[in-house]
């Protein structure tokens, strides 16, 4: 079973809250050159909403690096332009140009960098897919993330997702008809060492101040978890069945940290007119209906 | 009474808009649309739109169309007003005017010289809750009013609603270029709080303001202003592009009564559902009361309100407040 971490962060200690979340998954840093971390950058929406990785998060996890690692160690801050997203405003919106002075580290638009095609089966399912030379060969590779509870049929974004924006593809949303052989495809063509959360803010029904971070080397027990504490159940979110089959991770998981019982009743969990209204817009989305109506 | 043939020029956000309107107007006709997407004019042609063009002057050299709507971008607005109104062309100019007072002046001027009417589209105006509170303030029902604060706060131009909340969008660059844009949420959203106001109250004496940046950008993107009235009246507007929520509220406070009205988008579901039905949207109903009012205006040789003037009025006021921006520690 993959070891998941759950801890609080006190008073915006990330920085002990990063180092606890992996002590209690027994991870100790390789010794390594070249890291790529990928937060996970929503659109123009900062992390007070929820959607986006604290750049505060990520500088803790930097120093972390440098203390654990060595000074010297060559980090990279990873994202790609999105269909509405481009990197260049966004790095500046959600404060991520600031942080990269302050700690001296590239932030790299992988759009703009050079890459190969690579070709993966998910079930019966060729993809080839765009993968940037920085992330091939990068020595070590961690996914900072959140977690998000979304709609049908992904239900949360977390780890998994979080690596689906790095293809180096702007137009991400004309794979969203296969989105979870995508997501399973990215992550099997760009496989991530580590993977932490930053869960100061869930993004769910409601926007909660959760204050929690979590740590695990396994994307898909870190998702089961994530689905979990939502009171999603792990196995009716395809991507993760589907990740689980072709060897990615495990949904199984042991839970170390803060215990279950915390978690009861303060997630931010759809209710019934959420799921309703959810259903509807699946049904409208499928319908194209914003295109006949010129919502869009 | 011969029908009147509308060009519209721009297939953005709005514009998308006033095509779906204009293909609804009962005694005018949308027979032409300008844009520099094909694939919008082809969208545009499915809804009947006879003529498309990629040029304006295209359109502008048409001489079937009366009267032109423009919804292109902010810092084409001159441009394109003065080769309207030099084409013969009655207008009507989104909001706001133009990038600056300067250039709302020469499309005056040039509206003026041609003979023209020019409407600017503030559709707030048309919007049944504000209407109602005017009315309320009009006769007396409020007493004298004191105060009042006015709120557009949403993601400007970095969203759109829907059923689960919001999805985000594509910004076009130029919203982010403050030359092209003449700035930033006061020229955006503020330019409807001053609008509505000054429908409210009359013409803006005296306005601060205090500017925020919380994206870093060159311009602002939320401000809070204080304007004093020659009524009297002292309002409070603040404004903002940081927020998933959506907020369009003003409130008056009166010496007999206090009264506030606001817009609350649909869910995009019910938006949807009503659209389908073949009803008009209730979210979307001020765009079609204002381009009725602009056919109403040209049909009866009745001069457009919101007026090019008011416009310029408003494009004075963001100058000024600009101008006093003060500093908090």
């Amino acid at each position: 079973m993959s070891l998941v971490s759950l801890v609080k962060i006190q008073e915006k200690q990330f920085k002990k809250a990063i180092i606890d979340s992996l002590q209690l998954i027994d991870y100790n840093f390789p010794k390594v050159q070249n890291i790529v971390i990928k937060p996970n950058m929503c659109y123009y929406w900062d992390y007070t909403t929820g959607c986006t990785t604290d750049p505060k998060f990520v500088g803790n996890l930097i120093d972390v690096l440098r203390e654990q690692i060595s000074p010297k160690v060559n980090i990279s801050l990873v994202e790609s332009d999105a269909s509405a997203m481009k990197c260049d405003r966004a790095f500046k919106i959600l404060g991520y140009d600031q942080l990269a002075q302050q700690y001296n580290v590239p932030l790299i638009n992988l759009c703009n960098e050079k890459s190969d095609k690579a070709t993966t089966t998910v079930g019966k399912t060729k993809i080839t897919l765009q993968v940037p030379y920085i992330i091939k060969d990068a020595d070590l590779k961690i996914n900072a993330t959140k977690i998000k509870y979304s709609m049908e049929p992904i239900k949360i974004t977390c780890a998994m997702k979080n690596i689906f924006g790095c293809i180096p593809y702007p137009q991400k949303y004309r794979y969203h008809p296969f989105l979870s052989e995508v997501i399973v495809a990215a992550n099997k063509l760009m496989k991530f060492d580590l993977c932490l959360v930053d869960g100061q803010i869930i993004q769910g029904a409601q926007t909660r101040k959760m204050d929690m971070a979590m740590a695990s080397t396994d994307q898909v027990a870190l998702d089961a978890v994530a689905a979990k504490l939502a009171g999603v159940n792990p196995k009716s979110i395809k991507y993760l069945q589907m990740a689980s089959k072709e060897g990615l991770g495990r949904i199984s998981f042991k839970n170390r940290g803060i215990p279950w019982e915390y978690f009861g009743g303060i997630f931010p969990r759809r209710g019934t007119k959420e799921k309703f209204m959810a259903k509807a817009y699946e049904m409208v989305n499928k319908m194209h209906l914003e295109r006949r109506l010129m919502l869009d | 009474m011969k029908q009147l043939n509308l060009g519209l020029i721009g297939l953005g956000y709005v514009g998308k808009i006033h095509l779906r309107h204009g293909t609804k107007l009962t005694d005018a006709k949308l027979v032409a649309v300008s844009d520099v997407s094909r694939n919008a004019l082809a969208k545009a042609r499915k809804t009947g739109v006879k003529h498309t063009y990629l040029d304006y002057q295209q359109l502008l050299k048409n001489p079937d169309i009366d009267a032109v709507i423009i919804a292109l971008p902010t810092h084409l607005h001159n441009v394109c007003a003065l080769d309207a109104a030099e084409a013969g062309k009655d207008i009507f100019l989104e909001k706001p005017l133009a990038s600056n007072p300067k250039e709302g002046e020469e499309i005056l001027r040039a509206v003026e010289k041609n003979g023209r009417k020019l409407m600017a589209g503030y559709h707030f105006r048309f919007a049944p809750p504000f209407r109602d509170l005017r009315e309320q303030m009009l006769n007396g029902f409020l007493g004298e009013i004191q105060t009042a604060t006015a709120t557009f706060v949403g993601a400007g131009p970095m969203i759109m609603h829907r059923a689960d909340g919001h999805s985000p969008r594509p910004v076009p660059s130029w919203w982010f270029d403050k030359k092209l844009t003449g700035g930033g949420v006061l020229m955006d959203l503020g330019c409807h709080m001053i609008n509505l106001l000054r429908w409210y109250f009359g013409e803006i004496v005296d306005v601060k303001s205090y500017l925020g940046y919380r994206f870093k950008l060159d311009f602002e993107d939320h401000a809070a202003c204080v304007a004093k009235f020659v009524s009297g009246q002292v309002a409070i507007f603040h404004v903002g592009w940081f927020s998933l929520g959506h907020q369009v509220r003003v409130e008056l406070f009166g010496t007999a009564k206090t009264a506030s009205a606001e817009i609350v988008p649909p869910a995009k579901i019910i938006h949807a559902i009503q659209l389908l039905m073949g009803k008009s949207s209730q979210f979307y109903l001020p765009h079609f009361l204002e381009l009725k009012q602009f056919i109403h205006c040209l049909k009866n040789d009745i001069p457009p309100s919101p007026s090019g003037m008011d416009g310029l009025r408003d494009l004075e006021v963001i100058s000024k407040a600009y101008a006093n921006s003060i500093q908090l520690e």
